[in-house]
């Protein structure tokens, strides 16, 4: 009875173990980290792939502080608070030199993948879109207009509100590659500063906290 | 019932017990007859046989040899034996038996223990009897009383309307006052010459005890597996 | 004023009160014990066999060479799409083994602003009548299924729908082709491949890529067909590969039929403890009466009224002891649940123990049959007591 128990029990407890394991949360990924990281973080020779979720930080009054700050209904659709986020820390030899860090944003035809590389102050380095859809979407994807977020930080967004698309600054003057395509210019904006704040919350809080 | 009134005959009857190899002779060729509304009592001492017979004339057990006869018909004999049911007929149409042990069913009241052989076999208007027996007998005021409740002098009583409920025609009592004391064995005595006179029932009775004897019209002394009639 | 045999047979179980209450505890576990295996085997093989149920289709037929999961096929970038004609379907239904069949036609389409050199958009195109009958099991978020094979419409996963972020009533466009398409329906998690995919009319995904064929045909064999023969002339077909998801279907079945075995042994044991304990006492009962029951003969019992009281006895016990146990094993219904669950390396999602009051009807039923077989030698031991004997033995 025992072998057979364990002839037959043993690959259906395979299967189910399999299965359980596809259910594990999808975040916002690089597609191809090996390659993406140089590319967004030049100077990087390597990097480290860590996941935070606001659960674990913080829990629903963290999440409510987030949404508080980006003045929106929920951070993203599918978004549960123990969602993991993924977080690249990138090295130079030993040495920490920044972060990469991407998230969901709705779009007009389909998900906008919105990735930021941090120096250690939280200053843009590189702007990335992984992933917009539609037919004007290779517009927001030039290089042109993600080099208008060179330098934008977190303070740049205290005059600029995404959601109203109201405001003054450096932010407001990016001007839209594709006019007729407002909800993806100004998701594009709101995705942005989703990515700044989360990362403020997730990274340089703390970091500040410190003495 | 025959016409000559003859309740109960036993002519020679013998009763051997096999022990092993042993043989013991227990009744010894006992001829006797037994008229409707006779009152007989045996006498003996231990071992000569009184329980054997009074079992073979109630039809609880067969002899080895000779004959029974019952209101003419024969019971034992002439190469004839009754089956166990016809013998289960027998017995519950014609005796009522009382013992020394009573044999009351502890988890049954008085009034139940009374009833009781009404759940196997009912003459017609015997549902009346069980009253008219507690009545009778002075226990009526302990019908919902159980066995262990009353005293055994009471037991004996409620063994007597037990075993006249379905109207018997003949009572056997094989030492029905052996676990009395001498006053309650009165009282049994007084119970059962009430019963014989009154209502002209048939009794017979083993005891030990010469009063009770006395209070009996037919005695009869067993030696030695045989009869002797007084 | 009158007593019945059922009452001398009841109040003599009170005499020996710890002795009945035993054996009826004896006999109460083993209903316990009897139902609740019983109800487990049901249980469990409702929701196996709701598992296979769930499998949706277990073959699928598709053109030699071609992928066969869209995962698969946007690994491969789209490439080595093969098609074959719909008329195989009907060709297929034929098949008596086959219960229920849908065509499928996956498209794949380049979209040059996903990630950095561009990626695979892959689409499903499903038979809006046949597809979902498919998957029963699948459970909307929000929405439902298409109505109409030519609607310009879609049903999403979770995670493409995650990653599109995607509501029901958002539009979606179909890259290369730039055709708008809106969303309505999001499905919940399923843990498997169907979570990234995107469900399209099969018409309209033709229409779409122009092409009047399908990739695939999910085939869904009877209960009880035999898998294999079904797959061997299947093989048959001309420029065809089957995939077999079939070795999950059989593990399955010989999962049922294993828990059967064990079960009823299980079962057969139980019935014997209580079987034994039923005779133990009953015919104990009747040993320690013997000078009772020789008296109930000289008030003319008849040794059929006495078999009968000694039966009653067994009936009253084993149906007492029944009942209580039948209402253990329903109140602890859950906890045996629990129980199996943590013993078992596979459990299947749902009630695991389905107790009803047939299935109670037919325990106690047996119960009672196998007490009664029990009560058989004592009871026929009590009728052959004789008078006699019985006021001899002392
Ligand atoms: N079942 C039996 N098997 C063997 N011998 C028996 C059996 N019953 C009685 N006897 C013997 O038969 C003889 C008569 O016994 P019985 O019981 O008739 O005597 P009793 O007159 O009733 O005595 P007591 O006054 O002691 O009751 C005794 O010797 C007894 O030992
Ligand atoms: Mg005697």
């Amino acid at each position: 009875m025992r072998f057979v128990l364990t002839k037959i029990l043993l690959p259906v407890l395979l299967l189910a173990l399999f299965t359980t394991s596809a259910l594990a949360a999808v975040g916002c990924d690089l597609n191809n980290p090996d390659r993406d990281v140089p590319r967004l973080f030049p100077e990087s020779t390597s990097f480290k792939t860590v996941y935070v979720s606001i659960q674990k930080l913080g829990g629903p009054a963290l999440l409510k502080k987030i949404e508080n700050r980006l003045g929106a209904q929920s951070i993203a659709l599918y978004a549960p608070v123990d969602v993991p986020y993924t977080l690249y820390e990138i090295y130079k030899d030993k040495k920490k030199v920044g972060y990469i860090h991407g998230v969901n944003q709705k779009g007009q035809f389909g998900g906008i993948q919105v990735f930021i590389a941090q120096d250690l102050t939280g200053k843009v380095k590189t702007f990335y879109l992984q992933k917009i859809t539609g037919a004007s979407a290779s517009k927001f994807r030039e290089a042109k207009f993600a080099r208008k977020f060179e330098g934008v930080t977190l303070k740049d967004f205290d005059h600029y509100d995404p959601v109203r698309g109201k405001g003054t600054g450096r932010v407001a003057e990016v001007p839209n590659p594709s006019p007729e395509l407002e909800t993806d210019y100004y998701g594009i904006l709101r995705g942005l500063k989703k990515n700044l704040v989360l990362m403020d919350e997730f990274v340089f809080a703390a970091e500040r906290a410190k003495p | 019932m025959a016409t000559n009134c003859l309740s109960l005959q036993a002519r020679d009857l013998t009763r051997v017990y096999r022990r092993g190899s042993e043989e013991i002779q227990a009744l010894d060729g006992v001829s006797l007859s037994i008229t409707k509304g006779e009152f007989v009592s045996f006498m003996g001492s231990s071992g000569s046989g009184k329980t054997t017979l009074i079992n073979l004339l109630g039809c609880l057990d067969n002899p080895s040899s000779g004959e029974l006869e019952l209101a003419g018909k024969t019971v034992f004999g002439h190469g004839q034996k009754l089956g166990e049911k016809e013998l289960t007929r027998v017995r519950r149409e014609v005796f009522g038996y009382i013992f020394q042990n009573f044999y009351l069913i502890p988890t049954l009241t008085v009034l139940e223990n009374v009833a009781l052989p009404l759940a196997f076999f009912r003459k017609p208007g015997a549902e009346e009897e069980v009253e008219r027996l507690l009545k009778m007998l002075g226990m009526e005021h302990r019908m919902n009383h159980l066995p262990g409740q009353i005293s055994g002098g009471e037991m004996q009583r409620v063994a007597i309307a037990r075993a006249l409920v379905n109207r018997p025609e003949i009572l056997l009592a094989d030492e029905p006052t052996g676990n009395l004391d001498t006053k309650r064995a009165g009282e049994i005595g007084e119970v059962l010459t009430d019963l014989n006179r009154s209502s002209g029932l048939t009794i017979v009775m083993v005891t030990h005890n010469p009063e009770l004897a006395r209070l009996a019209g037919r005695r009869i002394e067993m030696r030695d597996g045989r009869a002797f009639e007084n | 004023m009158m007593i019945t045999p059922f009452q001398i047979a009841y109040k003599n179980l009170l005499r020996k009160k710890v002795r009945s209450v035993l054996t009826l505890i004896g006999i109460m576990l083993s209903t316990w014990v009897l139902v609740s295996l019983f109800g487990f085997n049901r249980g469990y093989e409702t929701a196996l066999n709701r598992d296979i149920e769930n499998m949706g289709y277990q073959l699928m037929v598709m053109a030699k060479g071609c992928p066969y999961e869209a995962a698969t096929m946007m690994l491969q970038g789209g490439k080595g799409l093969r098609y074959m004609d719909q008329s195989m379907v009907n060709q297929i239904t034929k098949e008596p083994e086959v219960d229920k069949v849908t065509p499928i036609l996956m498209q794949a389409f380049f979209d040059p602003n996903k990630g950095e050199s561009g990626g695979i958009a892959g689409f499903y195109g499903v038979d809006a009548h046949s597809y979902p009958a498919m998957k029963p099991f699948f459970r909307f978020k929000k929405g439902g299924w298409f109505k109409d094979n030519t609607a310009d419409e879609v049903v999403m996963g979770y995670e493409a729908a995650e990653l599109e972020q995607r509501e029901v009533g958002d539009e979606t466009i179909v890259p290369e082709k730039n055709v708008k398409l809106k969303v309505v329906g999001i499905l919940e998690r399923t843990g498997s491949q169907d979570d990234g995919t995107i469900f399209v009319p099969l018409k309209t995904l033709q229409k779409i890529s122009q092409v009047d064929q399908i990739t695939t045909i999910g085939i869904k064999v009877k209960k009880d067909a035999d898998i294999t023969s079904l797959e061997n002339k299947l093989y048959q077909l001309k420029d065809v590969q089957v995939v077999s998801f079939s070795q999950v279907k059989q593990t399955i079945m010989k999962l049922i039929a294993t828990a059967r075995v064990m079960v009823f042994s299980i079962a057969v044991v139980a019935l014997l403890i209580a079987m034994v304990g039923v005779i133990n006492t009953v015919l104990m009962s009747v040993l320690e009466r013997r000078q009772e029951i020789g008296i109930l003969k000289t008030m003319g019992a008849m040794p059929g009224d006495v078999f009968r009281l000694v039966w009653t006895e067994t009936l009253i016990l084993c149906g007492l002891g029944g009942v209580a146990g039948i209402f253990l094993a329903v109140i602890f219904s859950r906890v045996t649940d629990l129980l199996a669950r943590s013993i078992l390396p596979y459990a299947p999602k749902g009630g695991l123990v389905a107790i009803d009051l047939k299935l109670s009807l037919l325990t106690l039923a047996i119960i009672v049959v196998v007490g009664l077989l029990s009560g058989l030698y004592p009871a026929w031991k009590a009728g052959r007591i004789r008078p006699l004997e019985s006021i001899r033995g002392e």
